[in-house]
């Protein structure tokens, strides 16, 4: 074999990642540094002025923030309610577990966009079926209008993503729980410790590294999400739910302003990139222990 | 293996080599949204284009209406898309002042092809010097009442803001006595942005306004009168509680469940809420009346002007074939061809005299009311930004009004600074 063979044969996969991967970027963060209009062109180089504008603008900080809500709020929602059903799942109750290990899975496997309008209708403020039982239970008295209440549309695309993203966490769990060595439980037990104190010093120090790498995926998952957003509020009512990959396609295809458009991007891309390496990181300190 | 790799390769190429060349002209047509019968009308209009023009073979498409502009804007500025498309006519101004669109004014029948449209309509494709398509449908805003929410109430379509506050108030009730509101008089499309600004834009009109200056270079809305038309809003949502709370994310679907179920007596609506009504409810029965003026102008409730919005079919600028990107158009829009809007239910106005004109148009449904309000409709603003300044500006502002964030003074401010800025900026 000559030296150049393995290079050869990995070239065509580094041209087609070169080509639908380095291009698009490179060109996303050239457009960010011009004046870029679709109808005009490109036009004159203007260094950070898009930066400078999207960072003026005050609906990129609403949604900035809103954004580390839903990713952070969502992502810890959806690791404890992934926790609970992995410990229930854990206590292997027969036939049972199977059955409710497939019921818990449904959420992961339906589309985002099938998620998205299914929670719309539930939510609905007039025929939804939420609003139908909380009159039932006299919770509340009239239709409340979950989305739309800038007050709480967010929450509910939260917990949207929470139902979406718990049996991720779920299965991730439930493995971490199954790897977690029986020995561990049986000498706890013959030292006295109590059901709480076995949980709290074996289980969850044995999941920590999991939970790591679910946490970060969650919210890098999160910070990408646009699917569920946008087919649930848009980033409505009155921008009350925008979040910045909703904002990206706000500025570039409702505004029509590229450049900002690309120049959110490249920060939200800025932002991943910091949560991959630490993803990385954590992999890599994992796979060394 | 390396000959098997090396035969399959050959023979592909020899394949591709050998198809026989298309003879001829190929334009493609992208049709954008429209009701079912309507795509369907389209489908066997290209395929009757193409049995009759020896020479010229169209490819049809069919896109949404909601990705229109992401589209087009792509396309078109890429110097690809369609030889032959439909679009608002207002894109005449943002898209033909830019170039893509082909000044059919050009063509050396046009003035013949021109005699065939009500005149104020086909004005509506021009922008500056040329005319950049020809009128396919044409839509007048109304409001629609519902007739058995309004009969059981006793009380008639309004034609003042007064009378219209007091029906929506009126009609917004707990019918079943268990403590909350169950039926509200009015209902708005909040939760699509385009939409809004096109339901808020002929009360504007109707109280005497202008968006823009004559000049396109100032914001007129902001006027006393203007904070006026948004308080009533305000006031309706904030005093009477009138207005459909959850309002802000209502689509057309919404609204359409929410009207067919006698839940909402009023919505501001056009001649498409007819077939997508009868989708629910068929046959279901109501008032289309024009949009109320102010009181004070009640004088000129037959004259005062809705907002006017039509689709026009035009050519690309792109194309290679513009006489027979020409020959598609007229096809599509001859007298004959536009008499389908009469005789079918589209959801839209028929723009042609001869078919306007017809002894079928006689017996249509509302037409007669829709023809008068379009003869003193007014379309948005010929300015390349006038649909960002309707879409990204006018609605969050308004909207931020009504559930009472800012005050209506506020809002108009806000947005008039917002939108004199795009102004400025185009200029």
């Amino acid at each position: 074999m000559k030296r150049s063979t393995p290079y050869l044969l990995l070239l065509p996969a580094l041209l087609f990642t070169v080509f639908v991967l380095v291009y698009p970027l490179l060109q996303n963060l050239l457009n960010s540094l011009h004046r870029v209009s679709l109808i005009r062109g490109t036009g004159d180089w203007i260094g950070l002025a898009n930066y400078a504008k999207v960072f003026e603008d005050s609906v990129f900080w609403l949604a900035f923030q809103n954004t580390l809500l839903y990713a952070s709020v969502g992502t810890l929602i959806s690791l404890l309610v992934g926790l609970g059903f992995a410990l229930l799942l854990n206590m292997k109750l027969g036939r049972i577990t199977n059955v409710m290990g497939f019921v818990y899975t449904i959420p992961w496997v339906i589309s985002p966009v099938v998620a998205g309008f299914a929670w719309k209708w539930l939510l609905n403020d007039n025929f939804g079926i939420i609003n139908h039982w909380l009159i039932s239970l006299g919770l509340t008295t009239e239709g409340i209008t979950w989305l739309g209440d800038p007050t709480t549309a967010l929450l509910c695309v939260i917990v949207a993503r929470v139902w979406q993203f718990y049996p991720f966490a779920m299965v991730m769990f439930l493995a971490g729980l199954q790897a977690i060595p029986e020995e561990q439980y049986e000498a706890a037990a013959v030292d006295g410790a109590s059901t709480p104190g076995k949980f709290f010093h074996i289980t969850l120090p044995n999941l920590r590294s999991v939970t790591g790498v679910l946490l970060l995926l969650g919210l890098i998952w999160s910070f990408n999400d646009f699917n569920m957003v946008f087919v649930m509020t848009r980033g409505g009512p009155i921008n009350a739910s925008m979040v910045l990959p909703v904002l990206v396609r706000e500025f570039s295809f409702v505004q029509f302003d590229l450049g900002k458009g690309s120049a959110l991007s490249i920060l939200i891309f800025g932002m991943l990139i910091a949560l991959s390496l630490l993803y990385l990181k954590m992999i890599s300190r994992r796979e060394a222990s | 293996m390396r000959t098997i790799l090396k035969a399959f390769l050959f023979a592909g190429l020899f394949a591709v080599s050998c198809s026989a060349p298309r003879d001829g002209v190929e334009l493609q047509l992208w049709n954008f949204g429209g009701l079912p019968g309507l795509i369907e009308w389209v489908r066997a209009r290209a395929d009757s284009f193409n049995a009759t023009h020896q020479g010229i073979r169209v490819t049809q498409s069919q896109k949404s209406w909601n990705m229109i502009r992401e589209l087009l804007y792509t396309n078109l500025s890429a110097g690809t898309g369609p030889d032959v498309m439909n679009v608002h006519a207002n894109y005449a101004a943002e898209f033909g002042g830019a170039g893509f669109f082909y000044p059919i004014n050009t063509f050396p029948d046009f003035e013949e092809v021109k005699s065939w449209f009500e005149p104020h309509l086909l004005e509506s494709t021009r922008y500056g010097d040329n005319y950049y398509g020809l009128p396919s449908s044409a839509i007048a805003f109304t409001l629609v009442c519902n007739k058995q929410m309004f009969d059981a109430a006793g009380i008639a379509p309004p034609r003042t803001w007064s009378e219209f506050r007091r029906a929506a108030k009126r009609l917004t009730r707990d019918t079943d006595g268990d403590g909350t509101t169950d039926q509200w008089g009015l209902v708005l499309l909040g939760g699509d942005r385009g939409g809004f600004s096109y339901r808020f834009a002929p009360f504007l009109y109707k109280a005497g306004m202008n968006i823009l200056s004559e000049d396109l270079k100032r914001v007129e809305f902001d006027s006393p009168m203007g904070v006026q038309t948004l308080q009533l809003f305000v006031d309706m949502h904030q005093i009477d509680r009138s207005i459909t709370p959850g309002f802000l994310a209502y689509q057309h679907s919404e609204i359409n469940d929410l009207f067919c179920s006698n839940k909402v007596a009023m919505s501001i609506e056009g001649p498409w809420f007819r077939p997508l009504v009868d989708q629910k409810s068929a046959g279901k029965e109501f008032y289309t009346v024009p949009v109320p003026v102010p009181d004070h102008l009640l004088s000129q409730y037959e004259t005062l002007p809705t907002l006017q919005d039509m689709v026009m079919y035009t050519i690309s600028a792109h194309t290679k074939h513009p006489n027979e990107a020409w020959e598609l158009l007229k096809y599509f829009r001859t007298p004959e061809a536009d008499k389908y809007w009469i005789t079918e239910e589209l959801g839209a106005v028929a723009t042609t005299l001869e078919a306007l004109n017809s002894p079928e148009a006689a017996s249509k449904e509302n037409l007669a009311l829709y023809r008068h309000e379009l003869r003193h409709a007014r379309p948005w603003p010929p300015h390349p930004g006038i649909i960002s300044i309707a879409r990204n500006v006018i609605t969050p502002w308004c909207q931020k009004a009504i559930v009472g964030e800012i005050s209506a003074e506020e809002a108009m401010r806000g947005a008039a600074a917002e939108a004199q800025e795009i102004l400025d900026g185009a200029q």
